[in-house]
């Protein structure tokens, strides 16, 4: 009994701390964070939906919310009239965090203020800004400048880079994997409480809906099985992405999978921010020798671009 | 020994945020509300508490809000041209890929959920906008797009026929007081 105890310390102690994953962090941040500026780009042409003219009063904004998830603390502690302001700095700021030229707290300060603009306006957040905003709360307690960063570039060259584990990083690191994994078994099983996901008719709905699609689709109704069937892989995908996570076996497969999944999402209907979040994700579940795989491709590539 | 208590603060750290995550999956079941206390006042100020349903239990009909301001006074005549607007601008058209305007899209959705959102957020909105307006009326209308059954067999022998098939409701159509009428 008191091996087996110790037995699974060790593993628990392997799973959590033995790496501390800085590649995947690094790319992870550099995905996510250039997906949030671009948002946050475009968030600033709807910037009056954040002040005082916004369709939410400032001293509804949180009573807006259900009582069960109303948040206990008020991000948004700028006033109205500075919110331009507010959101210029927070734009820079995400900025700053993809070029790498950020740190725990600096990013910690970036969250709360993104948090406080999807607070203040609770009508208008998009699926991305949601989970985006989660994953850059989990990404501001892992060291994620470690590698591929200008920070890294200014302050110490890559040969100078000692990488102890560092636990809080790697905790958070296995905790975004987990995050991922939930929120696409919870979204697989909220479909399947919905007749037109079991009917297979659901995604004729979507395609259908000018409001979601960007091309008209209905021309589609002559090969009906395409979308039963599309309805059908959407929900094994989900379903089984966490028991796919497992299998190094079918890791990858499931992950390219998921890539042409959420670009087909995002070039159709338009949801290319939160198809881009999402594959960001992706860059958590690689193995470290396959991200230097890839980055040495690059490089390699952007040489022989150079010399031509 | 630092290394071992930051382990021992960053496990714990894990065990609560991955508990946390896996029941605030689902967080209207009753280990959701079982466990109220302890998750909730750290996940709804993450974000963490939120319901994952993309395009489900069932994917959205095609809506958007149709509204007239109104002006009159005292006695209710009319001292300015009633003004028709739509919410969103692009009506049933949403296909865009410019976020700014797909957000409007979103606001209808929420305010078109409950009356009362409309009443409490878009009506005082509407009013401050048109200033000297004295009323808004507000109707939800909702294109119900048909089933691909109906499609098959109506549609394939022709595909202009769809727009036959599209049926068109009016619902929720209100008329509300600006504040600063009252």
């Amino acid at each position: 009994m008191r091996s087996k105890i110790k037995n699974f310390i060790t593993d628990l102690d392997r799973f959590l701390f033995s790496r501390s994953h800085f590649e995947q962090l690094a790319i992870f941040r550099i995905m996510l964070c250039s997906t949030l500026f671009y948002i946050a780009c475009f968030r600033q042409m709807n910037i009056d939906q954040l002040g005082p003219n916004s369709l939410i009063p400032r001293e509804l904004a949180l009573s807006v919310f259900p009582d069960f998830y109303r948040p206990v603390v008020q991000w948004f502690f700028w006033p109205d009239s500075y919110v331009g302001t507010v959101h210029m700095i927070l734009i820079s700021l995400l900025f700053l965090a993809s070029i790498g030229l950020t740190n725990r707290a600096l990013l910690l300060v970036t969250w709360i203020i993104h948090q406080g603009i999807l607070n203040r306006n609770y009508a208008m957040l998009f699926g991305a800004d949601v989970i985006g905003g989660l994953f850059l709360f989990y990404l501001s307690f892992t060291k994620c400048n470690e590698c591929y960063s200008v920070r890294r570039l200014i302050f110490k060259s890559e040969s100078q880079i000692q990488k102890p584990v560092d636990p809080i990083s790697s905790a958070f690191f296995r905790i975004m994997q987990i995050q991922i994994c939930v929120i696409y078994m919870y979204t697989g099983f909220e479909k399947l409480k919905g007749n037109s996901w079991w009917d297979g008719t659901a995604l004729w709905t979507v395609f259908a809906n000018p409001q979601f699609s960007q091309y008209d689709f209905k021309f589609l109704s002559h090969v009906p099985l395409f979308f039963a069937g599309a309805t059908f892989l959407s929900l094994v995908f989900e379903i089984y992405f966490a028991p796919m996570m497992l299998q190094q076996r079918y890791r990858n497969i499931w992950l390219s999978a998921g890539v042409l999944f959420h670009l087909s999402i995002g070039i159709l209907l338009g949801l290319m921010p939160f198809s881009m979040v999402m594959i960001s994700t992706y860059v958590l579940f690689l193995k470290q020798e396959m991200i230097h795989k890839w980055i040495n491709q690059l490089s390699i590539l952007f040489k022989s671009i150079r010399r031509v | 020994m630092f290394n071992k208590i930051s382990k021992l603060i960053a496990g714990f750290v894990f065990f609560y945020i991955v508990a946390m995550i896996v029941v605030l999956g689902n967080g209207s079941s009753f280990m959701g509300r079982y466990f109220q206390d302890f998750f909730n006042p750290i996940a709804n100020s993450i974000g963490l508490n939120t319901t994952w349903n993309f395009f489900s239990p069932d994917p959205a009909q095609t809506m958007y809000l149709r509204y007239f301001v109104i002006f009159e006074d005292e006695y209710g005549n009319t001292t300015a041209d009633t003004v028709e607007g739509f919410y969103p601008k692009s009506k049933d058209l949403g296909g865009d890929f410019r976020l700014d305007k797909k957000r409007d899209s979103y606001a209808m959705r929420f305010l078109a959920v409950d009356p009362y959102r409309i009443e409490v957020f878009f009506t005082p909105w509407l009013c401050r906008k048109n200033p000297g307006a004295t009323k808004v009326q507000v109707e939800l209308i909702v294109n119900r797009i048909p089933s691909l059954d109906q499609v098959i067999a109506v549609v394939n022998s022709n595909i202009n026929d769809y727009d036959n098939i599209l049926t068109t409701e009016q619902i929720n159509r209100y008329i509300y007081e600006c504040p600063h009428a009252i």
